[in-house]
Order: C-alpha cells, then structure tokens, then sequence
C-alpha cells in the first residue's frame, strides 16, 4: 500500500514536470499526433501513374504502332513524345522530361515474318527504382499480349475461338497481392513507421525531461526528494504518464489514422492492444536505459533524430531481412521497433492473431524485463552516488560527473551549488535516517 | 583585430567546446562513419536474391514438378519448403517465413492436357514492398513459362528446332537497359541518398545546437564582442570546423562508394565531392536562417531542423517519385537541400549528364549558402537582447 502511494507521488510529480515542459509536449504530443497525418499526406496517392516515356519508332509500321498504342493505354505509362532518333529521345531523358525510353528497331516487322525472334529495346533512367517497375512491367505485358496474338494468328490457329484463346493460354493464371492489393507505398510504408514514430518520440521526450531534470538538479537525473529512494518505484512512477498517454496515442493511430488514410485495417482491436501494451513499456524502459547518456535536454535530439533511419531498415519491412547480414540481424533484436513494426503490420495488414506474431510478442516481453531491470539498476546507482555526494564533505574541486561537461557555466554553477549544498547539508541527517 | 584573427581565435574556441565533450565528436565523426559502415554492409549484396518462396502443389504430377524446378532456377527466388494447403502457406506468410507462394490446384496437368485451360496463382506478400515486388516479377515470368513449356512440347512434336520453337513463342522480346545502374543494385540507388540525407540531418541539427548553446550558457555577449560585434564573423567562426569535419565526411563516404565499392559515377569523384562541400555549407547555411527565423530559440530551432531533416527523405523523392505526389508537395521539394543533391547526383554520377541539365538545382543549393544574409539583422538583436528559454 505505501509503495502504492509512493508510486502515486511520483507519478503526478512527472505528470507535472511534463506538462509545463513545453519541448517535451512537442515531442510526446505535438509530434505523435501530426506527423503520421503529415506522412500518410505524402504518400496519399499511393501508387504512381503515367510515367512519361519518350518512342522511338524506327518500324512504323501497324504492328509497331499498335505496341506503342498499347502501352499509352496502359495506366502506369504515358507515350509524351515520339522522337525520330535515338539522340533526340535521350536529351528528353537527359533534361528529365521523361524517364525511359521505347524503341522499336528498323527491321522489326521484317524479322517477324522471317520467324526470327526481335528484340524490343526499353531505357530506364534508374534514378527512381518506381519507374523502371512501371516502365518494365507495362512493356513486358503488352509484349506478351503481342506475342500471343502472333502465336495464334500465324502459327497454331485453332478452329474456333474457344479454341484460339486456349492455344493463347494453355495454362492460365492469377495473381493475388495480398494484404495490399493496389501495391502501393502508403500501405506498405506508413503501417511501421507508425511504430516508429512511437518509439522515437519516446525516446525523445524521456531523454529530454532526463536532460532536464539533470540541469535542475545539477547533474542528478532525480531531485533530492525523499519520495525518490526506491529505483523500483521510482521507474514504475515514472513510466506511468508515458504509458498512459501513449495507449492513447496509439489507439488514435491504430483507428483515426488507418481510417482517414485508408491503411489497412484487418487487425483486431484486442490483439492490437494486447501487442501494444509490451511495445510501448519496453519503449519506455529503453528510453530510461539510454537517458544515461544524456547531460543536456537537447542532446538527446542530437542522438536520437537520426537513428530513426537505420531502425526502419533494421526492421527489414523494406529491405527484406532475409538477406541481411546475420550481424545486423542481431543487433535489430535490441530495438523494441523491430519487433514492434514487424508485429504491428502483421495485425493490422495481415490480420494476425497474437499467436501468429508469438516471436514477435515474445521479443517484446523479454525486452521489457531486461530493460526494466537496466533502468532500475540505473536509478540505483544515481540514488546510491546522490547521497554519497552528500555525505561527502563539500569540494569545489570535486570532479563531478556534470561539471566535467559543463564548463562554461562553471562560475554559476558552482555558486548555485555551494547555496545547494548548504541545504542540502540540513536535509543530510533526515536523508540518511530514511536510507533504504 | 583583423577579420582573419577574429575568426581564428572562435575557431580555437569552438574546437576546445568540442574537446570537452565526446557528443560532437560522436555527431560529426562517429555517427557520420557508422552510418556509411551500416548502409554498405546491410547492403552488400545488391539486389537481394533468394527470397524464400513456398509452394503448395496439390496436383503432384510431372509437369507441375516442372513448374516447381522452373520457379527454383530463377535468381531471386528460394523455393524453401512446400506446404501441404493453402492454409498452411499463408500462416507461414504470416509468421514470415515465406515472402510469396505459388498455388497448384488438384487436376491442373489433367485440364492441360485435355485443353481446358486450368489455373494456376500465386500469391505475394505486398504488405514487404520490396520483396513482393521482387518476387511477383519472378513467379509471373514462371507461370508465363509454365504456359509456353506445353505448346513447345507441342511444337517440337511437331519437329521443330528450338529456334524455331521460341521465335513462336516469344516472337517479341523484351531487351532492358538501365542507364547508369545496370546491375539494378539496390545498395547503390539507395546509399547515394541516404547517407547523404543523413548528413545533412546531422549538420543541420549541429549547427542549431552549437548555434544555440552559446544563449544557454549565457555567452552569446562574450562571443559577440569576440567577433567584434559582427555576427557574420561569430557565426563563420563557429560554424567553419564543422564545415571541414561535415566535408571531409563527405569525402570519406565518396571514398568509400565510388572508390572502394565501384558504386557507378560516371562523372568522375571530383564533381561528387565539390557537390558533398556545397551541401555542407547549404545545409549549414538553412540551419543557421531557421535558427535566425526564430530569434535564437534553440528548441523550436532544433525541432525544425529534424522535422526538415526527416521528411527531406520523403520529399526528395528517390523512393516515391515527387511527380506522384500533390502539387502543394511538389512545390514545397524545392525547398529541401536534400532533393537537389538528389538531381544533382543522378545528373552527375548516374548519367553522366553535362551540369547545366541541372542549372535549377544548382541555383537553388546556392540561393540555400545566401540564406543566412537575411537573418543577419535578426542574430544582432538575439546577440544582444535575447535569453536562453528551456
């Protein structure tokens, strides 16, 4: 009941320290709640259409007018020129009027009546990998149209049409892109990085109330306060606000973000929630481990911000983690986002149930344990070095943790301290009787 | 005091900060260098190959068989394990063990041979872009194959040559060339921008930091009278060692992928490295304005920079092109230093392409370097009046 209460204490202490924080509302807050709207506005149209292309057609003839005509049809080209030679149609590419290039040789109806198979040349300017797919893919598929015609027409014409379709397709076949059936970006991209989001932003915000509460407290992460004695408690209490406000944020993606875009939505809302509830503690706890590194309420921007990059390609959701050296693989095990993506889009893409994603559940747990135990050793240790600073006699020369990386201020610091000290000197006695 | 000795002496001070402590040191030179480390290594072997890929025959006959062998052979594919039904392969799909599978139903050779045109699908997980895409390429050019191996058979019953026999099945067919990148390695069209992007996140984070640590510490004072009341001498003074650290980066990373890996650039090194010294100073340039945007309030200052710095990814458009994007976006790319390193290295390293294809980036990257000249006026008043808020 009295760690209940202690808890409690600490808790609403946080919850205030955080909402007069107007950098760290930034970074909880502002930050959850507009960037995934942000994001999946990028992205919104999904899928890309009509790459302009530039044909060269060396033929002229019906056929090779046909193909072309073919192609421009088709939803992912579009035909913006026809250039009489090949110089002409890559100074388009070169000016980036137009990103590939189709060419239909001379001699191609000629080599076509001779049996004699023909090349169709397609350029792609490989700046973009979404372009040479659009280009590839639409010339690939009207030429196996064409060919299919020319098979029947010419070679094995069948007595009925029935019978022509059949020597067309002898084998049919479908295909089926499952769990995004468009195939576009926003499906595939924003789902995770959802995750990711939760993730940084806690990192963020609870590196910087640690910076924050390091400079208010003059290098210690928690004030010189009674109610902050037990690690066990004082993690606990500190990770309630985040905890709570962040299931909060992330039903808010999970339901307002995936509906207004349009994301996929098969996940169920209570394994979504279940799957949340680990991600979001080890977050925290991871948060607290790393806070260590951070003197200063802005570094943990400085360090954090641009490791968001390298966890979205550890998670392997875009490079495929199958092909991943084995030493990398390892080291994404250590991020909740890994687990916490791949577990995420299997929900709410793939409609997983918990025991699908079990790996993945798992992971979480047992990161949650480790690092909770990691804060609480942390905390320990800065509990344990507070009171030592404060048994010890006072000595400006003292080669403080934070003074070592604060040496402009070192003048008013040291002032601020040595008035500190003198309090603290009077609570020394009460300190110590109430040690753990 | 001269200029020059002004600017020396905040140099000296700036690199004694940057000794003090082992975060700029760890932001300019080891996070730099990690991430090189990092995107080359995940990336070394190009094009990813073998995907695991699974199959659910429930026709057992020789030629499906055949179709099984066919889909093994091609590159990027892994035929790891079949499943015994269709239920059994889309769990595995979920656990993520396979990234696709194909669907053989019962009775396919049988309507093959009595000319009733079975079906065949499979099935690709999207949910993994790049691996679904991949993969999709792979099993359609199989069940394309799978369709044409019968009427060859036919046709070679018939007594025809081999020749013969594919100028009528793929009387047409397709001949790629990718400009610039021809072995479609997927390390080299994303590594060119990324790290960069990454750089210039670094750089411009860095700057906003160092920029307003000065009002933290309260020595904004101190340094403007350093620089003799000039806040182009305090600013260049600060902000030249982390343009020589950024660039020689730069050249490291150049290095790295031009020299090292034979990432295509067919320009030469120079012109990449001349380009990785201008999008230093750009983006040293864009954070020193959006500092001074904000009269020195180093938090909405830093926030800004990675919000710029994050979404430059996106709006840089290398892997959704801009052109898909709405126009309110399309307009606002330009404003990001990241989408003309992006144009101007494709122009360079990747096509080879003359640089006045280009002129519009080029102006742009150097309107960024003239930035800071209007906020000039803004650093005065925050030199003399401003104070450090938390």
């Amino acid at each position: 009941m009295k760690s209940i209460l202690n808890i409690l204490q600490i808790w609403t202490k946080e919850l205030g320290y955080i909402f007069k924080d107007k950098g760290i509302l930034i970074f909880i807050l502002f930050v959850p709640l507009m960037y995934p709207l942000l994001y999946s506005y990028v992205y919104t149209n999904e899928v890309v259409r009509e790459v302009p292309v530039v044909a060269v057609d060396e033929n002229n003839s019906g056929l090779s007018r046909e193909i072309l005509r073919k192609i421009d049809a088709s939803p992912d080209v579009e035909i913006i020129a026809r250039c009489g030679n090949m110089e002409e149609a890559r100074e388009m590419i070169k000016r980036q009027d137009a990103y590939g290039i189709v060419r239909i040789p001379s001699g191609f109806t000629k080599e076509l009546a001779a049996s004699r198979q023909v090349p169709l040349g397609v350029y792609c300017d490989m700046s973009s990998m979404l372009y040479y797919k659009a280009i590839l893919v639409t010339v690939t598929n009207v030429s196996l149209e064409i060919n299919k015609d020319i098979k029947v027409n010419h070679y094995v014409s069948g007595t009925t049409d029935r019978q022509d379709e059949i020597n067309r397709m002898p084998i049919e076949y479908d295909y089926v892109a499952l769990y995004n059936p468009q195939s576009g970006f926003a499906a595939f991209l924003i789902p995770p990085v959802l995750m990711l989001i939760i993730q940084q932003t806690l990192l963020l915000g609870i590196g910087m109330a640690t910076g924050n509460s390091r400079e208010r407290n003059h290098g210690s992460v928690i004030p010189f306060d009674n109610r902050y004695k037990n690690p066990v408690h004082i993690v606990i209490g500190k990770a309630l606000p985040y905890f709570t406000l962040y299931l909060v944020l992330a039903v808010y993606m999970f339901t307002f973000v995936s509906r207004t875009f349009t994301l996929p939505q098969l996940g169920e809302y209570r394994t979504f929630i279940a799957f949340v509830i680990p991600f979001i503690l080890s977050c925290i706890f991871l948060a607290m481990v790393l806070s260590s590194f951070v003197y200063r309420r802005e570094d943990c921007i400085l360090l954090l911000v641009f490791l968001s990059v390298p966890m979205l390609f550890l998670s392997g959701l875009s490079w495929p983690s199958a092909t991943m050296p084995d030493f990398w693989r390892y080291i994404s095990c250590l991020f909740p986002s890994t687990f916490g993506m791949n577990g995420y889009v299997k929900i709410s893409s793939m409609g997983a149930s918990l025991n699908d994603i079990r790996t993945e559940y798992m992971g979480l747990w047992i990161q949650t344990g480790v690092y909770f135990i990691l804060a609480c050793l942390f905390y320990r240790r800065q509990i344990v070095s507070l009171i030592k600073n404060i048994q010890q006699p006072y000595n400006p020369t003292q080669n403080h943790e934070y003074r070592n990386n604060m040496p402009q201020c070192h003048q008013t610091m040291a002032n601020d301290e040595r008035r500190q000290h003198m309090e603290l000197s009077s609570a020394q006695a009460k300190i110590t009787a109430s040690r753990p | 005091m001269t200029v020059y000795q002004r600017i020396k002496s905040i140099f000296g001070r700036e690199l004694r900060m940057y000794s003090r402590r082992p975060l700029f040191m760890f932001c300019m030179v080891v996070a730099p260098v990690l991430c090189v480390v990092f995107f080359t290594t995940l990336m070394n072997k190009g094009l990813p190959t073998a995907l695991p890929a699974g199959i659910v025959d429930e026709d057992n006959t020789n030629i499906s068989r055949t179709i099984v062998r066919t889909i093994d052979a091609l590159e990027e594919t892994d035929m790891i394990r079949s499943y015994p039904s269709f239920g059994e392969a889309r769990k595995a799909m979920l656990r993520g063990e396979i990234y696709a599978f194909f669907y053989i139903p019962s009775g396919t050779t049988e309507q093959a041979i009595a000319n009733r045109q079975p079906k065949i699908s499979f099935y690709t997980n999207e949910a993994y872009f790049v691996a679904g895409s991949l993969l999709m390429k792979d099993l359609r050019t199989a069940s394309e194959l799978s369709g044409l191996a019968l009427t060859r058979e036919t046709l070679y019953a018939k007594g025809a040559t081999e020749a013969d026999a594919m100028a009528i099945i793929r009387p047409i067919t397709v001949e790629t060339h990718p400009i610039g990148n021809p072995t479609l390695d997927y390390g080299v069209y994303l590594n060119n921008i990324i790290v960069p992007g990454i750089f210039i996140l670094l750089i411009m984070l860095s700057t906003s930091y160092t920029i307003g640590i000065e009002w933290k510490y309260g020595n904004q004072k101190r340094l403007y009278a350093l620089a003799g009341e000039s806040s182009a001498v305090a600013l260049a003074g600060k902000l030249l060692p982390q343009t020589i650290l950024f660039s020689l980066m730069f050249i490291f990373c150049d290095v790295c992928f031009y020299k090292i890996l034979g990432y295509p650039c067919r320009s030469g090194i120079w012109p990449m490295i001349v380009l990785g010294i201008v999008t230093v100073v750009a983006s040293q340039a864009f954070g020193v304005f959006l500092f001074g945007l904000f009269t020195g309030q180093m938090r909405v200052a830093m926030c800004l920079c990675s919000l710029w710095g994050i979404l430059s990814f996106s709006l840089a458009g290398f892997t959704y092109p801009v052109m898909a994007m709405s126009p309110v976006l399309q307009w606002l790319s330009w404003l990001f230093p990241l989408r003309h390193y992006y144009l101007i290295y494709v122009n360079q390293a990747l096509n080879g392409n003359p640089v006045t294809y280009v002129w519009a980036s080029v102006a742009a990257m150097l309107c960024f370097v003239l930035l800071p000249f209007l906020v000039l006026p803004k650093y005065r008043s925050a030199f003399l009046k401003y104070k450090y808020q938390p």
